[in-house]
């Protein structure tokens, strides 16, 4: 009997260390990737919540006991209002350009055209310049006197001027980023497999009922992820809107974005627990709309 | 193998040993390090502080003073020092911000080494000084400062009468000449800066003052300035298609600008062939200017304070500040300094030149709402009493 038991529970055993020793190598390959997660993204976001609910200072807690004041005081500032309408605006204007934009080049990059190399590298080149350059540049191509002007012979400072500054930083973005969009559409596009289009073919169907029937409801799953990825990205604008407005959100606060009032709020007012409960009013919009995407495309995605 | 790991590892031990050894070396038994900390304004300004910290530390055989210069957004990278509580012993403030530090407990108050060393205040302008006080506790030591002046194109100005405007209606008159000649095709007589670091002179030349913003007066200042704005006598510098006034002035875009100190080595080096003239700010019921200005002022933070006071109170004493002002790139903010050359319209506003700050520790915070606002004012999206409830509110925190 106990030899029988042995026998059984010999190769159990042996099983058993063998998943474990397996975990184990598992764990090990990725400690060092969780422990940078953990350091700086799980660790700083508990902590920012931890101080959303206090008097927070540059050197700490501040008198004021623990409540839901900065949250209460985020929730009826009209900046930050102001900040979510301009930043929502933007994302509507730049999401569906980029897409457009950058579709339309993975198209012309898929097709069997000479220097196709060339051209893609070409379209991603905006996409890894710095920002910065790139913005400074544009705010003297369409300053008043700038060449843009010249060409369409106008006088509109399109970069200081309130009703015209977040529509430049939308074309501005969507074109530095098209070349980005480009990349997913052209490994989706080079996913399709070709029989359909063949199959197309031979049933004669043109171009366009080809492209709308057939090429752009298989690119669903990267419609998805373009719109995930990019739309998070646009509501975190910050970069370009601080460098055409010199830092101050203007003019007339048509500058100002969700993350340039945690900014502005953390770092001139050094009111770092109302900056935070900011963050987290930011995380939970993000959050919130990532959802809906989620559950209308996403949803359209996974039938 | 475990042998190599011991030979490896006292080698290592020896290195490290060795270069300890040699660094305290270096620096001697008993000289104290101080670090000073400022934002840099160009390669002139860091080699002329360097030499004014080489001869302090040549006369001072005790402290070693290095200066480090922090690049980028200066109170940014400050606020994350202050808050790993390992500080640069002496740093520039500037008088914007000295309130909100102030009132987080990060700048050290002085008046204690002040008083242990018998440190002569007297000799610094009273306003500039007043910059960095707060009721009698001083938080810095201006370095340097320019108020605003009126820098009007020479020719264009014989063009128009030859006479400098001194006030509010001959600046009306003059840039009216000038605008009927058409002397600036393409630009305009006047350029105005939709900035409060501009207008707020204007606000005490009538009589105001910002911790009266939603005064009469106040808005007498701001209808006059947004006037000129309106009547086409003056443009922003947006819409004349420059980045500055100064450029303007250069390029003869403008006539007549209200900028500082920080003006003269610009066209000297960029538009050396364009004559210009330095002239006081106009006045209306009284003179009014603005002094932006920056003090050394130390750590709460800092264990090396006496050594710090040492090197700060060297540095805004008369033989640092007569160094450091031996190129004039700034103006010297005590009495027995003398500026260098073609100064004077400048330092004539010193006695009633109100410092950039005001007192206030939300003023850094109001500054924002302050020219938010303004361009809602001029774009005649707002209203200038709504604007200044703003300013008020902003102001006391709100």
């Amino acid at each position: 009997m106990a030899t029988a038991s042995h026998v059984v529970s010999q190769p159990r055993s042996s099983m058993l260390g063998a998943r474990i020793r397996e975990a184990g190598w598992g764990y090990g390959f990725v400690v060092v990737p969780i422990v940078v997660f953990g350091l700086f993204f799980v660790y700083p976001f508990g902590y920012a919540l931890y101080i959303s609910f206090f008097h927070w200072g540059i050197l700490g807690k501040q008198s004021g006991g623990a409540g839901t004041f900065n949250y209460a005081k985020v929730i009826h500032d009209p900046v930050f209002h102001t900040a979510v309408k301009n930043v929502l605006e933007y994302t509507v204007g730049v999401v569906p350009l980029t897409m457009a934009l950058g579709l339309s080049l993975a198209l012309v990059i898929n097709q069997k055209i000479h220097g196709r190399n060339f051209f893609r590298s070409a379209f991603y080149f905006p996409s890894i310049a710095s920002s910065v350059a790139i913005t400074t540049i544009a705010l003297y191509i369409f300053n008043a006197n700038g060449l843009f002007n010249h060409i369409i012979g106008s006088r509109t400072p399109w970069f200081q001027n309130a009703p015209t500054v977040m529509w430049a930083i939308v074309g501005l973005n969507s074109w530095t980023s098209a070349g980005t969009a480009m990349l997913y559409y052209l490994a989706a596009l080079q996913s399709i497999p070709t029989d359909v289009y063949e199959a197309a073919a031979v049933d004669n169907t043109g171009a366009w009922r080809t492209f709308w029937k057939i090429t752009f409801p298989l690119l669903r799953p990267a419609h998805f992820f373009i719109l995930v990825v990019f739309g998070i990205g646009a509501l975190k604008l910050f970069d370009q809107a601080f460098i055409v407005s010199n830092g101050l959100g203007g003019p007339n606060y048509s500058t100002y974005t969700p993350v340039f009032y945690i900014y502005r709020t953390a770092f001139t007012t050094f009111d770092f627990g109302l900056a935070a409960s900011a963050g987290v009013v930011l995380f939970v919009i993000i959050f919130a709309l990532t959802l809906v995407q989620r559950l209308t495309v996403g949803r359209q995605e996974a039938s | 193998m475990r042998k190599r790991l011991g030979v490896i590892l006292g080698l290592l031990i020896a290195v490290v040993l060795l270069a300890a050894t040699a660094q305290a070396g270096t620096r001697g038994a008993n000289v104290t390090n101080v670090t000073l900390a400022g934002w840099s304004s160009g390669p002139d300004e860091d080699t002329l502080l360097n030499q004014v910290v080489a001869k302090f530390n040549a006369t001072h055989p005790t402290i070693h003073a290095t200066f480090t210069v922090i690049n980028g957004d200066y109170p940014t990278a400050m606020t994350a020092r202050f808050a790993a509580h390992n500080p640069p012993d002496v740093f520039y403030v500037d008088s914007s911000v000295i309130g909100a530090w102030e009132r987080q407990g990060v700048v050290q108050p002085l008046n204690t080494y002040v008083k242990s060393t018998k440190f002569d205040t007297s000799a610094f302008f009273p306003k500039l000084l007043g910059a960095f006080q707060s009721g009698k506790t001083i938080y810095g030591f201006p370095k340097d400062w320019s108020p605003l002046a009126m820098e009007v194109n020479k020719g264009l100005l014989g063009q128009a009468g030859g006479k400098a405007p001194t006030n509010w209606s001959t600046l009306l008159k003059v840039a009216q000449t000038m605008k009927s000649k058409n002397l600036t095709p393409g630009g305009a007589p006047i350029c105005l800066s939709p900035d409060w670091a501009r207008m707020l002179a204007f606000v005490y030349q009538a009589g105001g003052s910002l911790s009266s913003i939603t005064s009469p007066a106040a808005a007498a200042a701001v209808n006059f300035y947004v006037g000129l704005l309106k009547n086409g006598l003056a443009e922003t510098p947006t819409q004349l298609g420059v980045d500055w006034c100064g450029t303007a002035l250069g390029k003869g875009k403008s006539a007549i600008i209200f900028e500082g100190n920080w003006l003269l080595p610009f066209m000297k080096s960029t538009y050396p062939n364009v004559q210009y003239g330095v002239f006081p700010m106009v006045k209306d019921k009284t003179g009014g200017n603005l002094a932006f200005t920056v003090s050394y002022s130390m750590a709460k933070d800092s264990p090396n304070k006496q050594a710090a006071w040492t090197l700060l109170s060297w540095l805004v004493g008369k033989q640092g500040q007569t160094l450091w002002m031996s190129k004039g790139l700034a103006l010297p903010s005590r009495k027995d300094v003398k500026a260098i050359g073609g100064r004077q319209n400048f330092l004539a506003a010193a006695p009633y030149a109100v410092g950039w700050g005001f007192g206030n520790p939300n003023f850094s915070t109001a500054y924002t709402v302050m020219n938010n606002d303004l361009t809602a004012v001029i774009a005649g999206s707002k209203s200038v009493s709504s604007m200044l409830s703003d300013i008020a509110s902003a102001l006391k925190g709100g």
